[in-house]
């Protein structure tokens, strides 16, 4: 009885993974992109401020379109070496098969 | 069945500790899923807990040179996940409690995917939701417990509490637990019916 | 003349869908397997074509000799596909799907190149290629464990040699001494 509520306690407790995007977040996080965008603003007093408050905008905007962009190159990276991964695994699978299948009964048993 | 496994944990450490990113991109993807849990449940929020985390793996890429092996970074990042949770549900003395009528949305508050609910999701939600309203001390022993699978001693060297006071906790949380779901009496913040 | 026009404009209507849809040579219709994701514990759904494979190669190191090898061997693909599901307890496998896949692996340019099967270990791996003017065009991979399915697609010419190259890094496993 206790055995199976443990066991429930468990599968109720198994962890969740927060998916790639997590990932790419962090690691965005810790590695920021040096910062290749330079503005130059010339201070006339004939520009209006509304203009300059657009620019600004448009430069923030800019900036976060960068941060998505490189959200989503390092998502893509991740997923990249995910996919080789898995794929390496499967093809390294179906090697040990042929491998295990090919030994002689007796090494086998052996250990050898 | 021998699985074949990737590269080994304490050759991904080795790695990091080199500054090899893609070593430490790889201690992440392997602990996500163990310090978002841990954030998870106790802070009963998703956002808060992605916050948390990525705070905690942060933390990790400034610490990596003084975790010498893959077990200790294992049992570190337990043990930052807790407190930090810890510490910040007593900053914020959160009383949040979700109500049985509430449970059913649980999956979709805390934003699980179809492929994170088992066989029998309305045990797991009411569980998770009566864990959720223990105090922080015995939900975070009650997580380390099951879902990270540590004994009282190891729980107790975590959370730096006298393993006693874990055990206390554990069984005390475990009777309520059990005594709510076959009778549906309410728990209190002790973690007692 | 305004027959003519109307006629050549019905017929390259009807012509668009076709040229615009087809997926290219190498690429499979991978099945539908939500009926897996209750049941798993553990899922992957890679989906990058071309232009998210550029994408990927733009945040790879080229100053990395690592990334610089992934690099070279996502430069010649058009796609790459996988989904994996990883269970706690053996699951219902999907044959109808796994079938409708099969099906398509016996069809135009593929052909098989391995097909092991594990009896004691419940397990199969089935490797195919697509080839066509002694070229690559795709690669395709099914394989069946007690609590594992994998389906893999990678469209375009991927070379393993480079691949098996990369092995101990990026968590891609290292093959096993050959005793």
């Amino acid at each position: 009885m206790n055995e199976e509520f443990d066991e429930q306690l468990r599968r109720a407790l198994r962890p969740v993974d927060p998916g790639e995007a997590f990932t790419a977040r962090v690691l965005a996080r810790i590695s920021p992109e040096p910062r290749n965008l330079r503005v130059r603003w010339r201070r006339a007093a004939w520009i209006p401020a509304a203009l300059a408050a657009s620019a600004l905008l448009a430069v923030v905007g800019l900036h976060e379109w960068q941060q998505r962009q490189k959200e989503a190159g390092l998502a893509a990276r991740t997923q990249v070496l995910e996919a080789l991964r898995v794929t390496s695994q499967k093809l390294d699978l179906a090697y040990r098969l042929i491998n295990t299948s090919s030994r002689p009964a007796s090494d086998r048993d052996s250990g050898a | 069945m021998p699985k074949i496994e990737p590269r080994e944990p304490d050759e991904l450490l080795a790695a990091a500790r080199a500054g090899e990113s893609d070593g430490f991109a790889a201690l992440v993807r392997l602990h996500q899923a163990r310090v978002f849990s841990i954030a998870l449940r106790m802070l009963m929020d998703r956002a808060l807990a992605e916050d948390l985390a990525q705070e905690v793996f942060l933390q990790l890429h400034h610490s990596i040179r003084s975790l010498d092996s893959h077990q200790h970074l294992v049992s570190w990042l337990r043990q930052v996940t807790t407190r930090r949770a810890i510490d910040r549900l007593r900053r914020e003395r959160r009383t949040e409690t979700l109500s049985l009528d509430e449970s059913p949305g649980l999956d979709e508050s805390l934003g699980l995917a179809a492929s994170e609910r088992d066989a029998d999701p309305l045990l797991r939600q009411h569980l998770q939701s009566l864990i959720g309203k223990l105090a922080p001390m015995p939900r975070a022993i009650l997580l380390l417990r099951y879902q990270e699978d540590l004994d009282p001693l190891d729980i107790a060297q975590t959370l730096a509490v006298p393993v006693n006071t874990v055990k206390s906790h554990l069984k005390r949380s475990l009777a309520a637990l059990r005594m709510q779901l076959s009778a549906g009496a309410p728990l209190d913040e002790s973690g007692e019916a | 003349m305004g027959k003519l026009v109307g006629t050549l404009l019905v017929v390259s209507l009807v012509s668009l869908p076709v040229f615009a849809a087809a997926p290219p040579l190498g690429q499979l219709a991978l099945p539908s397997l939500e009926s897996l994701e209750p049941q798993a514990k553990d899922s992957v759904s890679i989906s990058l074509d071309a232009s998210l494979l550029a994408v990927a190669a733009r945040f790879l190191d080229s100053g990395q000799p690592e990334d610089r090898a992934v690099k070279e061997i996502i430069a010649g693909l058009q796609g790459v596909y996988v989904r994996s599901f990883t269970f706690d307890h053996a699951f219902v496998y999907p044959a109808n799907a796994i079938d409708s896949l099969r099906k398509q692996l016996h069809t135009a340019c593929w052909q098989s190149i391995m097909s092991v099967r594990k009896g004691n270990e419940d397990s199969t791996v089935d490797i195919f290629i697509c080839q066509l003017q002694q070229k690559a065009r795709g690669l395709a991979i099914i394989a069946v464990e007690p609590r594992e399915l994998t389906i893999v697609n990678i469209v375009g010419a991927i070379d393993l040699d480079k691949l098996h190259r990369l092995e101990g890094h990026f968590g891609i496993p290292r093959l096993p001494e050959a005793k």
